[in-house]
Parts: C-alpha cells; structure tokens; sequence
C-alpha cells in the first residue's frame, strides 16, 4: 500500500528534544480505519505534527467520508 | 421504517397530486406544464405535451369540451384559464412534435367496430401497444358521424391525417364495410376482443348476449367485447369519446394480458385531486380576450397562459430554510431517509440532511395533512446511533456541552435558602444560565420574594439535546436524574424559563407539576420593580418550543402589555414559529444552514427583535439583529447597559457563564464554595475579537484551549518556532484533538490560531 505524504519543510521544531521534524511514516486511525501517512514528526520523542490546512482540509474531507460509510 | 410507513408518509404529503385542471382532464393532459410553456412563448414544448397524452391533438385539441376548466384553481382568485382556447391555439400554431412510440408486436387480434372518436382513440391506443388492430367504418373515412358543428372547427384533411397516423401505428383500416349483425357476430368469432363504437352502431341491438358497458370496464361481456361512444345528440361530448376510447383499449389490452379488469382503476378518467395550493399570494389578473372574437393570436395565448397559478402546495418550503437548502419535498425526502436508513454498504448520503432538520414542527403547522417530519427526522437519528451510523462529528459538541452543563461544574439543586422544601423548583434551563445568568440570580430572587412555600433552584439541563441527537439512552439517562431530584424534592412545582424544557418535561414527565416562568410571573399582581420599557417598537419572536402552548404565549404577551412594550408580531407569529437554528442541533450538524435559519428569523421582522428563548436572542442578535431577551427588561443588569447592543455571547461565554453562574450562587445564597475550579481554568488567555469568531465556529471553547495550553506548559512538549517565537501544542480531551498556536507573555497567552481534528495519530492511541 501506498503511503500517502503531507511532508514539507517547516519552521516547527520539538521544544522538548530540541530536535528539527523529520518526515516520518505514521498510522493515523478513525472509525475503524488505519490510513498510513508520511508527516512531520520529531525523530526523537515522535510528535506528529498535523498543520492547520491539513486539518481543516483534506483531513476532515476524510473524516467526513468515513462518517458517512 | 417499513415500506408501509414509508407510504403512509409519501400520501401524506400531496405535492404531486395532480394539479386541479389535470385531475379533471381524463386524458391527464400536463395542463399545467402546457401553461408553463406557453408562457414562455415556447409553443412546441406545449405542443409536446399534448402529443404525449392526448390521441389526435389536431382534432381533440380542437373539439374538446375542456372539463378540466371548471376545475381550474384559478377561478377562486378571478377567473379559470380559457384551457380550450389555448389548446386550439397550440395546435393550429404548431405541427406534431412528439410522436409517441409504439411497442414491439406482441400479437392479439383485436376488432374495431366503428370509426368515430372512440373507435379511433381505442384502435390507436392498442397499435401503440403493440396489438393487431383492424377498424371497421360503414363510411369513407374516419370520424364517425361527427356533426358539422364539429367539423367545422377542423381543418378539411384533419381526419385523412388521422387515418395516416393509425395506419402509421400498424392499424389496418377498413371503410365502406357494413357493420350489420352478420359482420358483428364474425368480428366477436374472428378476433380476441372487440370494441363497438356507440357513434357508429346501435349498441341496444347487438346480434350476441350483451348489457350495457359497465361503467369501469365498458365490458359488455365478459368474452371480450367492450363498448362506449355515443350517438348524437345531447349525451355527445367528444372529450367522452375520446375518453371511453382509451378506457376500453386499456380492459382489452388486460383482456388480453389475462388480469383483472377492474383492480386498481380508479385514477381513470376525472378524479379528485388532493393537492392543497394556497392562492393568498396570488394576484387578480383579468382573464384575456381573443380580440377577434374566436381565436387567440400568439400574444394574448401568451398573455393568457400566464395567468396560470402552476398549482402546487409546497407550502411547507416556502418558510422551511432547512426544506429549501435540500430541495427536498416532504414527500421526496421521507424516501432519501427510507433509503438511508436501507444502506447496508455504501455511502449514507442522507446523513446530513437528516441531521439538518431543526425538528420544530413548524412544517407540521403549516401542511394541510400534517406531515410528521420532526417525527420522522429524529426517529431516523435514533436509529443511526443504534446501529452506530451516526457521524460522531453531527452532535458531538453539543452532547459534551450538555455533559459539563449536568456536571459538577455547572449543575446544582438545592431548596431556598433557609428552607427544607420546595414547593417550587425554578429551572432556568442550560441556555438561559449559560446567555444571561445575570437575569437567571434576579429572577430567582423575585421567585423567592413572590411565591410562598418555599422556592428551590435547579440548574441542570432537560437532555432535549441527547432526545434531539438520536442518543435514546443519553436521553433516558438524563431524564431519570430529573425525575430523581424531582422526587427527592417532594414533586415540587417546575417552573421553567425555556419553553423546550417544559414541553420536554410535560411529554416525559406528565406526573410531575411544570409550568412556564412566563405564567407564573403573568400571574402575580406586581412587575419587578426595576423592570424597565424598552424605548423602542420591538417584533415579539416566539420561540419553536412554544408551538404547543398557546396559554404560555398569552402570558408572554400579558407581561409585554403590562411592561408597555410597543409590540408587534413578526410576520410568522404564535404557532406559526421559527426555529432560529438550535432546534434540533441544526446549527451544530449543519452550521450553515443553522445560520441561514437564524437570518430568516431575525428577518420576519422590521423591527428589533424581542425574544423569550435564550437561543433565539442569541441566535437573532448573532445574525445581526438588534435582539434582547424579555428577563434583559424585567430584571435590567446592573451595568444598565442597552439589551439590544448585546452580542451573541457564543459557546465559549455561555459554557463559562454557566459554571460561574453556579459558583456565584452558591457562594451568594447558600454560602458554600464550589468544588476546586480545574488548574486549566486558571490560565489566562489573550483572545483577538477575529479570532474568537474563528475559534466559535470551529466549536473550540476557550476552556479546550486552556487545557491544550495547560497541558503543554506542564510537560515542555511543544513545538517551536524559532523565527517569532510561536508556541504550538494539541490535546485530546475526549474524542478531538485540538491544537493551538500562542505565545507566553507575562500578561498571559496570546492565543494565535487553534483548530481541531478527529483523526486519531499514534501517540493518542491507548
Ligand atoms: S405542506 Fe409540505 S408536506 Fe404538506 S403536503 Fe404540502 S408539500 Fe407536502
Ligand atoms: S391555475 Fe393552472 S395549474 Fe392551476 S388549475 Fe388552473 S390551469 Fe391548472
Ligand atoms: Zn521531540
């Protein structure tokens, strides 16, 4: 299966382990479903980073699908 | 639902009755399309039309009677559409548009006796279908013994042209044949079924056993012969003809098809129509004249056609915003939820439809059958959630709102100050405390000054939003708990302030006394004493929840003549009431539309709007609309701010309002402290105004942005951005995960973006 990415380069860094994000393959889940996505994430302590367009976009059209099934 | 209450619904709603004039048509001719082509000026596509239903249109379009004309809706504003002379006009202005087309041969032998308007209509119904059909005429052509009254409105070859399209059917015609008994008796030997045109034979003397054509059927035996058609004279009507015509070819081709003659026949010929169309809006127009006396030209037939009503009810769409957004009927609709609620895999596409219905009932109201859609809207959310279809993002919101309002934050029950009973509780409901909690601690204090026996509060919440959501159990859960404290307070009298609470208490708990806050202040001698007249006229909105309680809505009205209010009612007064948005957590599963119905509310009214339902001055005032609520006049706040200049407080205020309403009155009346506030709730937050509107609409309050602040502070874990500084953090509370971007200042957190998704990521999974 393909994975999916919403990788870019970003400003953000890991507060905490002081480290630059890093794309990273990661299983997102939602009503019984498991999408594999490559997003941002710190390569240290693993926070995923989910941006605003990202959110309020193509993640909440497939949210909304899933709802729908 | 099953397919029979799934009918049931769809008779109930009569949008596609036939129009008036086309029930009374027995050929069912489209008249009100007709008109609506006409009107255009698009004469073929009206010429179309009676091609499609009406045999011979160059002839019947010209001879017919019109009976549907009398029927003409029309008639009770002025005068009936001159449907006849329009129809003439249309086939002498056009040529044959559509030819409508003719079956595969499928065998059957069927006689014709006669060639008059019946005989015709029969022999080219049954060449459509298919069949054998032989016509038979004593005369040279076709028409029978039409009379010349008749005749004279055709053109000289109408009935050749005739001929040429039953021969272009695959008709076989027969002229100069003698129809006497011998011929009668071979026709009945030699063909499966035979029809017997009355213009042309003298039916009382048939050469077989034979009665009079039954009237449903027009069998005059039940060996296949069929009869109808009249001779001259005063019984001739040609519309009959034609009419019987087609009846008969339709008993033969069941004849033929081995089934019942007579099942399931009573939408032939005339008939009464149950649509309902409203004719208060329609203006007198006088009906026009062909100016040279007999036959229109193209502008008067125009003219004329558009006086056409284009019959129909949709009564209910015309106020209903959520009916509109879906371009739906009652009728069609009750199907996209029947279908719905049918999927076993697929997408539901209906989910949000059925979840955009405010369930206020007002089409209800408004329908002249009384289309349950409210009913059927929430029954169909019951079902969801049972079979778990329900999209979790629909209602979510609002159920957690109720959870924190029955929670400890928020809820309290405690007897008046002083007292160990109540024989009355006031329940100011979980929008009231949350809009104006200001107006909920004076309005108690009066309640407490008035009444005797002693004055209980109940801030809680009714759980109308779990019944409204579909969420059965949630609901049942809820109610119990009010029973409870009703009964632990000895079933003390409820008084509540929101109208939904009280018809939600009076539907579930019919045992226990309620009544509304507005009856009981009508009742007492005196206003409050710091009660203030608004200055200006104001539009009384009367709530949805209000619809069945028509003895409430007096009392609010009592109390506004006694306040000197300049009342006025806006243009959907009383029961006739919209829903402003919350009803049926429409704004909550449809924001837009929930909007949309706000904008039309405040919208029934020139004037500033004064309401009696927390939600709807929120709502009105949020769409724009100077908007206060009845207590802001009776109890003024301190501040003696203007009522009508307050915002719509959002979520975000009413869900602090109502725990801070809580711990005010605890700590005022009853000198007890609330339980400890949650850390969270200490951070302070530097909100822009832009944003705040962002953050409502995105349903994050700003108590989930403490926690997502509070969260990430305590643990370090963040993101950072090194060129401004930017802090971002997410939480999951529940089910949602938030997100926030802010900076830490001295001054507290400048909040400067948040948004929210329910996408689980890996490091939230358990
Ligand atoms: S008011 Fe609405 S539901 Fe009732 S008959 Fe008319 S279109 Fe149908
Ligand atoms: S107004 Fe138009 S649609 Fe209505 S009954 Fe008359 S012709 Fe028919
Ligand atoms: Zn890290």
């Amino acid at each position: 299966m393909s994975t999916l990415s919403f990788t870019h380069p970003t400003s953000w860094r890991c507060a905490a382990c002081n480290q630059d994000l890093q794309p990273q393959k990661v299983a997102v889940t939602y009503l019984h479903s498991v999408f594999h996505v490559e997003l941002m994430a710190c390569s240290q302590c693993g926070f995923v980073l989910v941006p605003e367009d990202l959110a309020i976009g193509k993640m909440l059209e497939v949210e909304q699908l899933l709802e729908d099934k | 639902m099953d397919q029979q209450a799934l009918r049931a619904l769809e008779a109930c709603c009569v949008q596609e009755e036939p129009p008036f004039c086309s029930a009374a048509c027995p050929l069912r001719v489209d008249v009100r399309a007709f008109m609506a082509a006409l009107t255009k000026g698009d004469t073929r596509s009206a010429r179309r039309v009676l091609d499609r239903h009406m045999p011979f249109p160059a002839i019947v379009g010209r001879l017919c009677e019109a009976p549907c004309q009398a029927a003409c809706k029309r008639i009770e504003v002025d005068s009936t559409l001159a449907i006849g002379l329009l129809e003439r006009y249309c086939v002498a202005a056009t040529e044959q548009v559509l030819k409508p087309p003719k079956m595969p041969a499928k065998g059957g032998r069927v006689a014709v006796a006669g060639g008059g308007l019946f005989g015709m209509t029969a022999a080219l119904d049954l060449a459509r279908k298919g069949r054998e059909v032989h016509l038979f005429t004593p005369a040279k052509e076709l028409g029978g013994t039409l009379e010349e009254k008749f005749r004279s409105h055709l053109p000289d070859d109408a009935f050749i042209q005739a001929a040429s399209t039953l021969s272009g059917y695959g008709a076989h015609l027969h002229f100069q044949v003698r129809l006497d008994a011998d011929a009668l008796k071979a026709f009945a030997q030699d063909y499966e079924a035979l029809c017997l045109d009355g213009n042309e034979i003298d039916m009382a003397g048939l050469p077989f056993a034979a009665s009079t054509p039954d009237p449903v059927t027009l069998a005059v035996n039940d060996v296949g012969c069929f009869g109808g058609g009249a001779p001259n004279g005063p019984d001739f009507q040609v519309i009959r003809q034609v009419a019987d015509g087609r009846r008969a070819a339709l008993s033969v081709e069941r004849f033929l098809q081995k089934v019942s003659l007579t099942a399931e026949r009573e939408r032939e010929g005339s008939i009464s129509t149950r649509l309902f169309t409203s004719i208060e809006q329609v203006q007198p127009q006088a009906a026009i004249l062909p100016a040279s006396g007999a036959e229109y030209n193209s502008t008067e037939a125009r003219a004329e056609a558009s006086r056409c009503i284009q019959c129909e009810c949709l009564e209910c769409v015309k106020q209903c915003a959520f009916l509109q957004e879906f371009k739906e009927y009652p009728k069609t609709l009750v199907r996209r939820v029947y279908n719905n609620l049918s999927i076993v895999q697929g997408t539901r596409s209906a989910n949000t439809m059925i979840n955009s219905c405010s369930l206020c009932s007002q089409c209800t109201i408004i329908c002249p059958h009384d289309f349950p859609m409210a009913a059927l809207c929430r029954d169909a959310r019951e079902r969801m959630v049972q079979t778990e279809h329900m999209p979790p993002s629909a209602h979510d919101f609002a159920l957690e709102e109720m959870r924190f309002t029955l929670g400890d934050a928020c809820s309290l029950a405690r007897h008046q100050p002083g007292m160990d009973a109540s024989r009355y509780l006031f329940f100011p409901g979980c929008q009231l405390a949350g809009s104006a909690p200001e107006q909920v601690s004076a309005t108690y204090q009066f309640l407490m000054d008035q009444l005797q026996g002693g004055v209980g509060l109940l801030l809680s919440c009714c759980g109308i939003p779990a019944q409204w959501a579909g969420d059965e159990a949630l609901f049942q859960e809820t109610l119990a708990s009010l029973q409870a404290t009703l009964d632990a307070f000895g079933k003390p009298e409820l008084i509540c302030a929101c109208t939904s609470c009280l018809a939600l208490v009076r539907k579930h708990l019919p045992a226990y006394a309620s009544t509304s806050l507005w009856e009981i202040l009508a009742a007492l001698e005196h206003l409050p004493p710091e009660c203030r007249t608004p200055t200006q006229p104001l539009a009384l909105h009367d709530p949805c929840g209000a619809r069945d309680n028509a003895g409430l809505r007096a009392s609010v009205r009592q109390l506004c003549g006694r306040l000197g209010v300049q009342l006025h009612d806006t243009t959907m007064p009383e029961e006739l009431a919209d829903c402003c948005g919350y009803g049926g957590l429409m704004q909550f599963a449809n924001q837009p539309l929930g909007r949309k119905a706000a904008t039309v509310k405040a919208g029934r009214s020139e004037y500033p709007a004064l309401a009696y339902c927390a939600m709807c001055r929120d709502n009105v005032a949020g769409a724009g609309k100077a908007s206060a609520h009845l207590l802001e006049y009776l109890f003024p706040g301190k501040a003696g701010d203007d009522p009508l200049e307050r915002a719509n407080p959002g979520f975000s205020l009413r869900h602090e309002n109502r725990s801070r309403l809580k711990e005010q009155l605890m700590h005022s009346l009853w000198q007890e402290t609330a339980g400890d506030a949650p850390a969270h709730s200490a951070l302070r937050l530097i909100i822009a105004p832009d944003l705040t509107s962002l953050l409502e609409s995105r349903h994050i309050l700003h108590e989930d942005v403490q926690k997502v602040i509070f969260h990430a502070e305590q643990g370090g874990n963040y993101l950072l951005n090194p060129e401004n500084g930017h802090r971002l953090a997410k939480y999951k509370p529940v089910r949602v995960t938030y997100w926030v971007e802010y900076e830490a200042t001295d001054n507290g957190f400048i909040v400067h973006n948040s948004y929210s998704h329910r996408m689980v990521l890996p490091e939230a999974l358990p």
